[in-house]
């Protein structure tokens, strides 16, 4: 998703050589594969986007398969980045997945390592803060100008997940669709509905991240996140009036709320100038258009 | 897929079964690979750096698929003290990962392996964790920098053990060791630690009669030892009897000062000369000590006597000295 709309951006401003790989022209977690492609595509810029994502479920679910898959691609990434010798700079998107889960709200850059990550979510979130860790250490020994990104809750066009294990703004969507498809009276939403939550738009995502490629070369990540929370009551609300759907919501209080706040301060990436500029319900009316249109893949009606 | 069952036997009663020890040319490895020698394991399989690189991904696979172990222990790492980890913290990082990543996966897949242990280190504790540190300190604060490369990659390394007994059932423990001594320590003069530093300083002083050896800091500090036998010990007592998700600290729970250490270590090397402290130079950590009681209430305790175990290490140092002389 996010991979994706970086794509869009830098063609949109009018880059003319930028080189992706889908997952079945290259396995990134297969090292004399990256090794071969980096040192015959000799890239001068590289965004590291790709990873296996799927949210707290999914890798509760699966913990070996994301540590492995995401241990190595960073690896391997970063290895090949190095050996090929034409890489001037590298960027990796890490999350706010790595914040501990009891961190000062809005999370500052400096909450990293204070505490432990969301449990459940660390087979996600290690992986990242030792991709995070990488690109601080290949600067330091190397001089590579490696930085890193951490956006909060991305949401947009190419969210991949199936059913129960996606993120809560596909999932939702979703769920409003098929029941005013289906004619369902309600739809029940877990937990208390009152956790707030900072959404963040891929393509603005995009945008910072191009910025950061253009201008920061520090040794600390940045945050990025729109700084507009909601509770999740207002974003089915939200949802279910983008879709059309007539019937009630149910919250089911029995059900966890997750924390129930999780903001990160971007104060530093505004600073250099950025702005998000998708307001939440442009962006749910986009991306459930796209649905509609059978354009964004991988949901499953 | 390496699922232990109440039919398979404790390590100690599977003398015959395959182990793997990665890294037995290491204080560690080599340590744990002399005891389960001693104790009649049979069919111990080693490889050496240039026999098999743990760092390539397929080479670790096909090892695992033609040899399929039952057994594997991961002692195999790049270390180094602080110059080196600040000096190359990205070849520490990348190597690390990769030996820990390989190993384990490749445990995982080939389906023959009925239990893992992996050794990490102290390091892997936030720096200013409470002490005596327990295991419930990890990831609740900042590392220390001068190592965070490598405390970084034995943590995922922890995390990785869990993922499989989570995900697989595979019985992979972790165990974190204290700060170790014993013989084929690194004694190089800028790589090693403290302990090793001070039996290789007293000795050359003593060799070239030296009038005094002037020590950093005010030796004040208190820090903890563990002989690298002992830690063998360990390592199969756990191979032996725990299955648990949480890593077990290994230590010995007694402290001593940096000037009883170096006044201990001056009195084993005979070296007559003065010791002296140049306390304008900074101390380290005030003290660092962690809470092994859930592997001695396991019933699990440390035997070697700091000095005894002194005495042992002096002895392999000038044997060793000699012999590369030679």
């Amino acid at each position: 998703m996010l991979g994706s709309a970086i794509h869009r951006r830098l063609t949109s401003l009018g880059f003319t050589n930028v080189v992706g790989r889908t997952r079945a022209e290259l396995d990134l977690a297969c090292e004399p594969s990256v090794r071969k492609f980096f040192d015959a595509e000799r890239p001068r810029y590289v965004i590291l986007a790709a990873g296996k994502v799927g949210g707290l479920h999914a890798s509760s679910a699966a913990p070996v398969d994301f540590m492995t898959e995401n241990l190595r691609i960073t690896t391997n990434v970063l290895t090949a980045a190095r050996l090929c010798g034409s890489v001037r700079k590298l960027l990796f998107l890490a999350s706010s997945a790595v914040y501990p889960v009891d961190a000062p709200q809005p999370i500052p850059e400096s909450a990293l390592l204070t505490g432990p990550p969301a449990p459940g979510n660390e087979w996600y979130a290690i992986p990242k803060i030792v991709g995070m860790k990488m690109c601080q250490a290949y600067r330091l020994e190397l001089g590579m100008d490696a930085i890193v990104a951490a956006p909060n809750n991305l949401y947009g066009p190419r969210d991949p997940f199936p059913s129960e294990s996606s993120h809560v703004i596909p999932a939702l969507i979703r769920r409003f669709h098929n029941a005013k498809v289906t004619g369902a009276g309600e739809v029940a939403v877990w937990g208390s509905g009152y956790q707030l939550r900072e959404f963040t738009h891929a393509d603005d995502a995009a945008e910072a991240v191009v910025l950061l490629m253009d201008r920061y070369s520090g040794d600390e990540h940045v945050n990025v996140g729109s700084g507009r929370e909601v509770t999740v009551r207002e974003l089915a609300e939200m949802v279910r009036e983008v879709v059309g759907y007539e019937g009630r919501i149910v919250w089911d209080t029995n059900r966890p709320d997750g924390v129930m706040r999780r903001l990160v301060d971007s104060s530093k990436m505004r600073a250099m100038g950025w702005e998000p500029k998708v307001e939440l319900r442009d962006g749910l009316v986009k991306l459930y258009r796209g649905y509609l249109r059978g354009r964004v893949t991988n949901f499953k009606a | 897929m390496g699922t232990v069952t109440a039919a398979d036997p404790h390590f100690l009663a599977d003398k015959d079964a395959k182990v793997f020890v990665a890294g037995h040319r290491g204080l560690v490895g080599s340590a744990i690979l002399r005891r389960l020698l001693a104790l009649g394991f049979t069919s111990v399989v080693v490889r050496t750096h240039s026999e098999l690189d743990l760092t390539r991904q397929a080479d670790v696979e096909a090892f695992f698929a033609a040899e399929r172990p039952c057994y594997v222990v991961l002692a195999a790492a790049k270390v180094g003290g602080i110059h080196a980890n600040s000096t190359f913290p990205a070849d520490f990082i990348a190597a690390n990962l990769q030996i820990q990543t390989n190993v384990v996966d490749a445990a995982l897949r080939c389906g023959s392996v009925r239990k893992l242990l992996f050794l990490g280190s102290s390091c892997i504790y936030p720096k200013f964790a409470p002490q005596p540190i327990t295991e419930g300190a990890l990831l609740t604060g900042p590392l220390e920098p001068t190592n965070e490369w490598y405390a970084i990659a034995k943590i995922a390394g922890i995390k990785m053990c869990q993922a499989c007994r989570i995900q697989h059932g595979l019985d992979a423990v972790s165990a974190m060791p204290t700060n170790l001594y014993g013989p084929h320590d690194n004694f190089h003069p800028e790589n090693s630690h403290v302990l090793p530093a001070l039996i290789r300083r007293f000795h050359e002083a003593k060799a070239c009669n030296a009038p005094e050896v002037v020590v950093w800091g005010s030796g004040s500090p208190l820090r903890e030892f563990l002989h690298v036998d002992d830690l063998a010990d360990a390592t199969i007592f756990l191979m032996d009897q725990y299955s648990g998700l949480e890593h077990v600290n290994v230590g010995s729970g007694s402290e001593v000062t940096i000037k009883e250490l170096a006044e201990l270590v001056k009195e084993v090397v005979g070296f007559q000369g003065k010791l002296v402290w140049d306390s304008t130079k900074p101390d380290g950590t005030p003290r660092k000590l962690m809470d092994s009681s859930k592997i001695h209430e396991m019933g699990w305790k440390p035997k070697v006597d700091l000095k005894e175990g002194l005495v042992e290490t002096y002895k392999w140092y000038v044997d060793k000295v000699v012999s590369d002389k030679k």
